[in-house]
């Protein structure tokens, strides 16, 4: 063991540190069993980051809200529930201004402005409130929900029309009942007929 | 071997104080003889070993467990499945988040090292009776709102509520399962520590833990680092709230610091003994 070694050991002897791993000379000296993650999966980033948002695909809506865009505002809950739903503030109140969300697509963005033309206030903000739950946290997430399935609902393709089979199928189908319906009409006349004297 | 050497000496006592070795004294090997019994003459025939009179001689025997008209035994209790596979169920002891801010605002617990069971179960307010069939600690959801503090934290369940209510802090939390063995020397180290047995290996979860345990959205200590990092995204995004950039955080080599899954103890290797006395560690020496 060189001097370079021995000095990094009494270095890492008089560190405080009683956790996980050490490093010496750049590599981790930390115990790595039959098991470790490394040997599970050799290919994978081990060590925990933060990954980017998702990059935004032209016309679809991917998902992605940036918070910082949101105005959240919390306030209590209305209904039963004592002195919890008297002191804490459970209510949440989500706004943006929908026509400087950037992080909408061009297109839902045009569509959601006309579907919501009665509903923004007159500064042009869409809000949407969820006292659903008696977490603050589940309530935010419960808002966020409502707006993303809200900005998918714009972006469905428009029912298109019958397929050339399926109209055939239902032609069919009315011209099978009209002739059953009147074959039994001609046969419930034909019994009161021989009824007649 | 110590064994043979004691019941060697055990024999040669026996050898001293016994009479000497005479055919009165002999018995053969047991089931060595066979009964030369026929079924004839005074002793072996006459009744043939059936008795007299009733269903015994007649051959007529009442079935087996039938107790002469009253409900047998076997009969009496119904198939109640309440308690099948009791044995096998695990339990999972809770600590609502509003115990461990408590906890924590009391200074009962570090949290400038990693928390697990250990940690939990030295600061004397919680105990673990792996005895009784429960496998370790979760995180229920009680008080999440009001949690504020950056922890790195190991469980053993944990729901996506609390999962969340930890990452938005900057924490970090994951799912780790400890066999029986490990539970009872973490319940209590120091006791444990004090036997002078060498530290053994954690083994893996039983085959109904193992997908919970490798699912990146539990956080689960077998699962993939780099999912685990991009469900944090998802789950930040799902909650709303900014991921904080644990890289830039000073204390992020605390944070990500992590057990192998054949860990018990941070630091600790298995096959070490611990000597709390001379306070040394001897080690297995690698040939």
């Amino acid at each position: 063991m060189n001097k370079i070694t021995c000095a990094f050991i009494s270095v890492l002897q008089h560190s405080n540190k009683s956790y996980g791993s050490a490093t010496l000379l750049g590599r981790q000296l930390s115990y790595k069993s039959d098991l470790s993650l490394d040997k599970i999966y050799p290919n994978a980033r081990l060590k925990l980051y933060t990954p980017p948002p998702p990059p935004g695909s032209g016309d679809k809506f991917n998902g992605y809200i940036p918070m910082d865009k949101l105005e959240i505002s919390y306030s209590r809950s209305s209904g039963p529930g004592g002195q919890h739903v008297n002191t804490s503030n459970t209510k949440v109140d989500v706004r943006f201004k929908l026509s400087e969300a950037h992080w909408i697509p061009e297109k839902t963005r045009e569509k959601l402005l006309k579907a919501l033309a009665n509903k923004l206030n007159k500064e042009g903000y869409y809000f949407i409130k969820s006292d659903l739950t008696r977490s603050q946290q589940m309530n935010l997430a419960d808002a966020l929900e409502k707006l993303r399935t809200l900005i998918r609902a714009q972006e469905l393709d428009e029912p298109t029309a019958p397929s050339e089979e399926t109209v055939e199928k239902l032609r069919r189908r009315q011209e099978k009942a009209a002739r059953e319906r009147l074959q039994q009409k001609r046969s419930r006349s034909q019994t009161k007929q021989d009824r007649q004297a | 071997m110590a064994h043979l050497r004691e019941s060697t000496d055990k024999a040669l006592k026996l050898l001293r104080t016994l009479p000497r070795v005479q055919i009165g004294n002999l018995r053969p090997n047991p089931n060595s003889k066979q009964n030369d019994k026929r079924g004839r003459a005074q002793h072996g025939g006459d009744k043939h070993g059936a008795g007299n009179k009733g269903s015994g001689q007649r051959q007529n025997f009442m079935r087996l467990g039938y107790e002469t008209g009253n409900q047998p035994f076997y009969l009496r209790f119904p198939y109640e499945p309440y308690y099948k596979g009791h044995h096998m169920r695990r339990e999972y002891p809770p600590i609502s988040m509003l115990q461990l801010q408590v906890l924590i605002d009391t200074n009962r617990i570090d949290i400038s090292q990693p928390i697990d069971i250990a940690t939990l179960c030295n600061s004397g307010l919680m105990t673990l009776k792996p005895a009784e069939l429960q496998y370790g600690f979760q995180l229920t959801d009680e008080g999440l709102d009001n949690f504020k503090a950056k922890i790195n934290i190991e469980v053993q369940h944990a729901s996506e509520a609390v999962i969340a209510a930890v990452e938005r802090n900057g924490g970090v939390i994951r799912t780790a399962y400890y066999d029986p063995r490990s539970l009872h020397i973490l319940s209590n180290p120091k006791k444990w520590f004090e036997k002078g047995v060498p530290i053994p290996l954690r083994m893996l979860p039983p085959q109904d833990a193992v997908e919970y345990y490798t699912d990146a959205k539990n956080r689960g200590y077998l699962a993939n680092p780099e999912e685990i990092s991009k469900e944090r995204l998802v789950l930040a995004q799902k909650y709303g709230y900014e991921l904080p950039r644990i890289e830039d955080d000073p204390n992020y080599e605390m944070l990500t610091a992590a057990k192998d899954p054949r860990q018990l103890f941070h630091g600790l290797e298995p096959g070490w003994l611990i000597n709390l006395v001379d306070k040394t560690i001897v080690k297995l020496k690698t040939t």
